[in-house]
């Protein structure tokens, strides 16, 4: 039969897509460890673009609202996606996201995934780029532990660079094991706090252009063996 | 795992099937999944399912993200 085990859920993926697409809404798919600064990241962004653009967040956690509860303090519309034991969103739990926000008006949706550097990289939900947050105090070692994570991003934020001097840490051996994983190694450096590298950021968000193609699933067979 | 479940019982209920008697997936090296655990997983979920008999058979595929099933046997009236 040769059917993706996921092909369920990379027909709803396209169908994200789809809606995206036919609003022009760009869709990132910010992925990281817990506390690697996800949100700050989404703040920073609220206030450097928020006056010039609609953002909109759907923010996923295990449990609890608070991170939609920090952005929308930070002055745009955010909803949570409480996933209970789920380790990663998926593409349905983002459609039925988009229900509870005005999407359609957005020029930017962010999907904050759930923390974790493994499975939310298996998951398509339709959007068009993917974003890795790997804050300067997690090491150097992260891009070859968790290879496939940051080979699937399309950009990787160094984020709370403002401790790097605190630290003993190497950034140049961090852009080595990207550039070991990553096909097109792309990074920027930011800091929330000071806000240095937020305005690369925001100037690389606008340069997103339309959806990637849309992968398409092998047919089912039939016959008693499929 | 509850997807390639659902995708089982769709083939199932179309091919009018009694149970399963073998499950056949394709891992990719990059696809994200850990063999063992995904073998674990399987094990939990078959339980009292008509895939309850049926061995799992992981094929590993070097420089691959394909997680596919590939191939069930089935048991029809």
């Amino acid at each position: 039969m040769h059917e993706r085990i996921l092909a369920g859920n990379d027909r709803v993926a396209r169908h994200n897509r789809e809606h995206f697409h036919d609003h022009n809404v760009i869709a990132v798919n910010l992925m990281g460890s817990p506390g690697a600064g996800k949100t700050a990241i989404l703040e920073a962004t609220a206030r450097a673009l928020g006056p010039e653009a609609n953002l909109g967040v759907l923010a996923g956690d295990l449990a609890t609202d608070n991170d939609a509860r920090r952005i929308r303090a930070a002055g745009i519309v955010a909803e949570s996606i409480t996933t209970g034991s789920a380790c990663h969103l998926d593409a349905e739990m983002v459609h039925r996201g988009l229900h509870q926000l005005p999407w359609r008006s957005l020029d930017f949706l962010f999907i904050e995934n759930v923390g974790n550097l493994v499975c939310p990289a298996v998951y398509d939900l339709g959007q068009h780029v993917n974003v890795v947050a790997l804050s300067i105090t997690e090491g150097e070692d992260k891009p070859l532990k968790y290879p496939l994570m940051f080979r699937k991003a399309d950009m990787v934020l160094i984020t709370k660079m403002d401790l790097l001097p605190q630290l003993h840490v190497s950034l140049e051996d961090i852009e080595r094991n990207l550039a070991a994983v990553m096909q097109t190694p792309r990074l920027l450096t930011v800091s929330s706090t000071t806000g240095a590298g937020i305005g690369e950021w925001i100037r690389w968000l606008r340069s997103i252009g339309q959806p990637r193609p849309l992968a398409c699933a092998a047919p089912a067979g039939a016959g008693r063996v499929v | 795992m509850q997807a390639m479940f659902d995708q089982i019982g769709t083939v199932i209920v179309a091919q009018r099937a009694r149970s399963v008697r073998r499950v056949r997936v394709r891992i990719g090296a990059q696809a994200g999944v850990e063999p063992a655990l995904f073998r674990t997983a399987y094990d939990v979920f078959r339980v009292r399912t008509l895939c309850a008999d049926a061995p799992l058979d992981i094929v590993h595929v070097d420089a691959s993200d394909e997680l596919v099933l590939d191939q069930l046997e089935l048991e029809v009236a």
